[in-house]
Order: C-alpha cells, then sequence, then structure tokens
C-alpha cells in the first residue's frame, strides 16, 4: 500500500469522525500554540540582542587590554601597528580618551572627547551618524553625539550641523607641579629643622613620623602645583556631524569625536588635568621628563575584524603578542546558550501541553480500532502487511498531529503578534523606546511542525502496534 | 494431485479453550484443482471455515502443511502470505465483509491497492468489474443501499477484481434468499469455465449438488465423505 493510500484512507476515517478528530487536534494545537508563543518570546529576545549587536557592529569589533600581569606590555603605537596585521583585521585603532570642555553660545559643559582617525570612523561601530556627515580631511571639524546634545539641550540634531563650538583642554603643568614641591609655605625648612626635639630623634617612631609627614606635606604640594596651575588651550571648530553615540560599555563613543591630528595639538599642550594620567607617566618612570620616551599609551585598541573572521583565532593571536582580548562575537556566543537554555524553559512549558494531547491522541487511536476492527480484519484478508495495519494508524496520528501543529502554529503567532503588540503599547506608555519582544523564525515553524507530528506519531505507536498484531480471523468475526 | 492448485496435508488446527484443547481441524487433506468448483459441507462447527482461513492464509496450522502452487504456506513469511492473499486469492463471506463507508467502487477498488495498480486506474477496473457482475449502475451506493444479493455480488466482484486463481466463499449463500442463492453459486460456478478454482463452505447441500464439482463433507475437523459429481463437470 502507498503512503498515498495510507494518507487516502487516514484522512477519510479522520473526516468521517469529525467531532472526535476535531477534539484531538484541538489538544495539538493549544499544545503547539503554547510552544510557539513561549519560544517566540525567547526568540524575539534573542534577535533583539543580535540586533543590537550588529547595529552597534559589535561582530566585527575586538576590544585589546593590557595583560593584567606584572610586566604587561604598553598599547603604545607599535603596538597597535602589530595588532594591525593580524590576519582578519582591518583595521586596528587607540581608544584615545581625554577631558574637554566644550562651548557653544553661553553653555559650557565638560565631557569626554576621543580622537579618532577617518578609517576609523568608516567602521561599522561608527555608522550611525543622526545628522550631516563624518569627519574628512579637512580642518576645524568635528563630530559629536547625541550625547553633547541632550547636554547642550539642542533638541534638533540637523539645526546643529554646521554650528560652530569651541573646545577647551585643561593640561596641567609639571613645573608647576614641582616648583611647588620645593616651595615652603609653611615657614622655610630651616626653621622646621630647628623645631626638631633633637633628644627625641633616636626614639622609636619619632623620625618615621617626621619623614611620612614631611613626604604627605611633599605630595600634597606637588598636586597642588599640578592641579592648580593649569593652562587652557582652545580651539574653535565646525560640528560635522551628529552621531547616535552609545556605543558598548567597554568601548563608549564620547560625546565629542576630533580628528587624530587635532587631538595631537592638544597633547602638545603638556598632560592632561586629571591627576590619573599621571599614574601612567609614573609607572613609565617618564614623570618629570619634558616629552615622553617611550611614547603614548593607550587603555585599550579596537580591531575592526572582517565580518567572517573566527574571533577565537583572533583572540588567540591577540594574546600571543602579551595583550588580553574581549570579544563581543564571544560574549554574544555566552548569551545564545544562556537564551538557548531561556527557550529550553519556555518551550519546556509547551510541551508538557503537548504530552497531554499525546495522550488524548493514543486515546482517540485506541478507540478507533475498537471500533474498526472487522474493517482491520478486511484489510488483511485482501492482502494488507502488518506494515500496512501499522502504516495506516501512523499515518492518522500523524495527520493529526499535523494539522494539529499548523493550527497551533497560526494561533501561537497570532497569541504571539497580540502579546507584541500588548508590550508595545505598555511600552510606548512607560516612555521606553519600543522593542520587538517576539520573533516567530522559521526554525521555530520547522521544530513545532517537527514535534507536533513526533509526539503524535509517538503517541500513535502503540495504538498502531496494537493493529498491526491483531488476528485477521477474530477481526473478521466481529459483529 | 499434479493438477492441483492447492494441497491441503494433513492439516490440524487446535486451539487451546481455558483447560479443554479444541480439535477445530484435525487431519484434512485435500486437493484444489484447476477449473474445479469443491464444496465444503458439514453442521456449524465441524471445521468448513477453520479451513478456508487456513487454505487463506489467514490462519497458521497446528500440524499439516498448505502447498499452493509448490509453495508450502508455512516456509512464507508476513509479507508473503499477505502478496499471496493480495494477488492469488479473492475471499467471499457470508456477511459480505464489505468496509460500510465506502462506495461498492472504492470498496472493489481497495482490493487493488494491495497488487500495486496505480490509483488512477483502479477506478476504470473496478467500474468494469462491477459492471461485469451487473452493478455498472450501483458504483456509487453505499453497501446499506444495497439489497443482500447486490452486495454479495460487489464482494465477489472485489474478489475478482485482483484476477485471483483461487477463491474462497465462506458460506456465501447464508444471508441470502434461495433466488439470489442460486444466482450467487451459478456465478461462482461460471468462474470455473475461466479456470479459477472455488473452494466453497456452504450449508444448502441442495445448491452445492446441483453446482459443485466434487462435495467434501466434514464432521468434527475431519472429512466424513467425499463424492465426485461428474454430471457438474461435464455441464461445465
Amino acid at each position: 500500500m502507498s503512503f498515498r493510500d495510507l494518507m487516502r484512507m487516514a484522512l477519510g476515517n479522520l473526516h468521517r469522525q469529525k467531532l472526535r478528530s476535531s477534539l484531538t487536534i484541538s489538544g495539538v494545537v493549544i499544545a503547539i500554540a503554547a510552544f510557539v508563543a513561549m519560544v517566540s518570546f525567547g526568540a524575539g529576545n534573542q534577535r533583539m540582542i543580535a540586533d543590537q549587536f550588529d547595529d552597534l557592529g559589535l561582530f566585527t569589533t575586538m576590544l585589546v587590554f593590557p595583560a593584567e600581569t606584572g610586566d604587561s606590555l604598553l598599547l603604545d603605537e607599535a603596538a597597535v601597528e602589530r595588532l594591525s596585521k593580524i590576519d582578519g583585521v582591518r583595521l586596528a585603532y587607540p581608544y584615545d580618551r581625554f577631558d574637554v570642555e566644550v562651548s557653544w553660545g553661553d553653555t559650557t559643559v565638560s565631557v569626554g572627547a576621543q580622537a579618532l582617525s577617518e578609517s576609523a570612523l568608516q567602521t561599522k561601530y561608527y555608522s550611525n551618524l543622526e545628522a550631516g556627515r563624518l569627519l574628512d580631511e579637512e580642518a576645524g571639524s568635528i563630530l559629536v553625539t547625541e550625547e553633547l546634545l541632550e547636554q547642550l539641550e539642542v533638541e534638533d540634531a540637523d539645526s546643529f550641523v554646521g554650528q560652530s563650538i569651541v573646545v577647551a583642554v585643561k593640561s596641567a603643568s609639571l613645573d608647576s607641579a614641582v616648583a611647588r614641591l620645593f616651595s615652603d609655605p609653611d615657614g622655610s625648612l630651616a626653621s622646621r629643622f630647628a623645631a626638631l626635639d633633637m633628644d627625641s630623634l633616636w626614639k622609636e617612631g619619632y623620625l618615621d613620623g617626621i619623614l611620612r609627614q614631611e613626604l604627605n606635606a611633599g605630595t600634597k604640594r606637588f598636586l597642588d602645583g599640578y592641579l592648580n596651575a593649569q593652562t587652557l588651550t582652545e580651539e574653535s571648530f565646525q560640528v560635522r556631524g551628529v552621531l547616535e553615540g552609545g556605543g558598548s560599555q567597554r568601548n563608549r563613543i564620547l560625546p565629542v569625536i576630533l580628528p587624530v591630528e587635532t587631538a595631537r595639538r592638544f597633547d602638545a599642550a603638556g598632560p592632561g588635568a586629571d591627576p590619573t594620567e599621571l599614574v601612567p607617566r609614573i609607572m613609565q618612570g617618564e614623570i618629570f621628563s619634558r616629552s615622553l620616551q617611550s611614547g603614548k599609551s593607550y587603555s585599550q585598541v579596537t580591531l575592526d575584524v572582517q565580518q567572517f573572521a573566527s574571533h577565537t583565532a583572533l583572540s588567540d593571536s591577540v594574546e600571543s603578542l602579551g595583550y588580553e582580548a574581549f570579544s563581543y562575537a564571544s560574549q554574544f556566543e555566552e548569551i545564545r546558550r544562556v537564551m538557548l537554555f531561556f527557550n529550553m524553559g519556555l518551550g519546556l512549558v509547551g510541551l508538557v501541553a503537548l504530552v497531554t494531547a499525546a495522550l488524548g491522541i493514543a486515546n482517540t487511536m485506541v478507540m478507533s480500532i475498537l471500533e474498526r476492527r472487522r474493517e482491520i480484519g478486511i484489510l488483511c484478508s485482501l492482502g494488507a502487511q502488518p506494515g500496512d495495519i501499522r502504516g495506516l494508524f501512523l499515518v492518522e496520528s500523524g495527520t493529526i498531529g499535523a494539522l494539529g501543529s499548523l493550527g497551533g502554529i497560526l494561533l501561537g503567532w497570532l497569541v504571539a503578534r497580540a502579546a507584541s503588540a500588548i508590550a508595545k503599547i505598555i511600552m510606548r506608555n512607560q516612555g521606553v523606546e519600543v522593542m520587538e519582544l517576539f520573533a516567530t523564525p522559521f526554525w521555530l515553524i520547522g521544530i513545532a511542525m517537527a514535534f507536533g507530528i513526533l509526539v503524535a506519531v509517538l503517541a500513535g505507536s502503540y495504538p498502531a502496534r496494537r493493529a498491526a498484531r491483531l488476528d485477521p480471523v477474530e477481526a473478521l468475526r466481529q459483529e | 494431485m499434479s493438477d492441483a492448485w492447492l494441497s491441503c496435508f494433513d492439516l490440524k488446527r487446535h486451539y487451546k479453550r481455558g483447560p479443554q484443547t479444541v480439535r477445530a481441524l484435525d487431519g484434512v487433506s485435500l486437493d484444489l484443482r484447476e477449473g474445479e468448483l469443491l464444496a465444503l459441507v458439514g453442521s456449524s462447527g465441524s471445521g468448513k471455515s477453520t479451513l478456508l482461513n487456513l487454505v487463506a492464509g489467514l490462519d497458521r496450522p497446528s500440524e499439516g502443511a498448505v502447498v499452493v502452487q509448490g509453495r508450502t504456506m508455512s516456509e512464507m513469511n508476513q509479507r508473503d502470505l499477505a502478496n499471496y492473499r493480495a494477488r492469488n486469492t479473492g475471499m467471499i463471506f457470508q456477511s459480505f465483509n464489505l468496509i460500510g463507508h465506502y462506495s461498492a467502487l472504492e470498496n472493489v477498488a481497495l482490493a487493488l491497492a494491495f497488487t500495486g495498480v496505480p490509483y488512477g486506474q483502479r477506478a476504470k477496473i473496478a467500474k468494469a468489474q462491477l459492471a461485469e457482475l451487473g452493478l455498472g449502475e450501483r458504483v456509487d451506493h453505499r453497501p446499506a443501499d444495497l439489497s443482500g444479493g447486490e452486495q454479495q455480488r460487489v464482494a465477489i466482484a472485489r474478489a475478482l477484481v485482483t484476477d485471483p486463481a483461487l477463491i474462497f466463499a465462506d458460506e456465501p449463500t447464508g444471508n441470502l434468499d434461495q433466488d439470489n442463492s442460486e444466482q450467487i453459486v451459478e456465478l461462482l460456478a461460471g468462474l470455473c469455465l475461466e479456470g479459477r478454482s472455488v473452494l466453497m463452505t456452504t450449508h444448502d447441500l441442495e445448491l452445492a449438488g446441483r453446482y459443485a464439482h466434487r462435495i467434501l463433507r466434514l464432521n468434527y475437523g475431519r472429512i466424513e465423505e467425499e463424492r465426485e459429481l461428474p454430471e457438474n463437470r461435464r455441464r461445465s
């Protein structure tokens, strides 16, 4: 008997028992709908995260940091050059961050700025241009982000393009810091020396206390000189474009983006006013050098990598150069793994309902066999093989599963759409960015269909085996 | 024995029913020759239907052998037996055993599904078979809409549609009136003219005497009497 014959007979039998069939199919519809709606939520969340990663260009971005070991290599220009030569890396550029004051009209705000080359700005990470255009070679151009516009209370990004803003960088003076260190505002060194209690000099802790007191006072004077004798370097720029900004936590796009050449001019003015900038200089043993012997070093370097490059291989290459690598793609894999468990948990709820539906299918098939014993006997007398009889009941239960799955997928999709619409209304009312929380991808439809049919066939397998084992003589004898 | 289509050798079928052993068939040997109408007569429980089920391959004997055209049935597996039933035999029952929700045409065409006839050709073949038995106008009727005689003719059409060499008829006139019984047995006798062999069980000795080529009387699972009817053979 061909599958087509089995299919025709199965459909005919289901059609004859309309009420029973439709009730059994309804059970599968509800179970599959629950499965599809639940997993749609998980899939929607996963897609939302993937879209956000993709929008930010994170799948093609890697970050490099100095290794956290004692004698870690610096991320200087030479390191950037080495990193850019790794196979699969399209571009390596440093995260060159500094603080600036931006003045526009009467408003002045303190924000973070970063220097970026034109090629770095061409990468996907900086592709979310809100207004205007990216930087070019033209001098006096600057890019800003929406974050700056918010601080300046500018609402229309387009109107800000072409505006002139003044960017000022405060530089500290090491000269004044050193001068202040050796100045003696609290009286002469001689008078303090005279005030020493010579009798106590050899007493335990006395000299130690005096030295600590002097060192504390000296450090305080050095920092006073460093911080309070700052110079201000100002330059006027024309806003070329406005980026959405943001970026990732580890690689924030700062409110002001300057061309590398411009940033160098600010650098030449001296070390930044931020005392933390002293730390790398101290570590390099160049605190009192006029210019850095080892060149400028960075806290991190960003790698723009090829679309389908292996992030594992790239991480290995970076680590072999003595640095630490952070891959967003690897992080996404972790998220995906977590989402898989999340989806499985959601799917399990639907599958529990499917098990209940399967019991309904088994019950329907057993009833059907009891009612059709004589028909089975007739089929045997006509030459049906046990496999044909088994096949007939498996096709019947499989058809219940298939029809139930189709209905369930449709119902599940409708439920997901309705839930999505409600969620969007709530998000809109809450003033939250509206996001699509549900997705019904083709793989989910395929899995739901396969599960529905598989569970139905499994549920029908016991009754089908029973039917195939019926004694045809006994079956024919039944009235 | 050389022209026998089907032979049974010391065929036994014993059942366990509680502590008792029922000897439904207890050592039957017979031949069914080509073009022969062999009637099995005997009272209820004499083993007629049991014998028919064994030679039709629906049941397995406790002992003995059934040989069909040189092949011993006990050596056939389930698939071979199903093929044997589909291609070599046609079965006719007292209660017709038509599928109630199928039309006459669908009932007849169903038998072709097991012989590999393509679906598109089945209706045509089944329709021709029904027309041959005078049911050309009744093809779309369901069994419930047909008379007993018509239902049995549909069952005969179903048995013949695969063109089998062996026809097994279990009390084919049991549910029919005299006229219809006469017509059905005459029809079966006519099949022998085409070279088919018919093994028929019946209670109607008078009809068997008029059409059968040979009559075997079974009693308590054994052949009690064998009677040749050469005049019926000559007539056919």
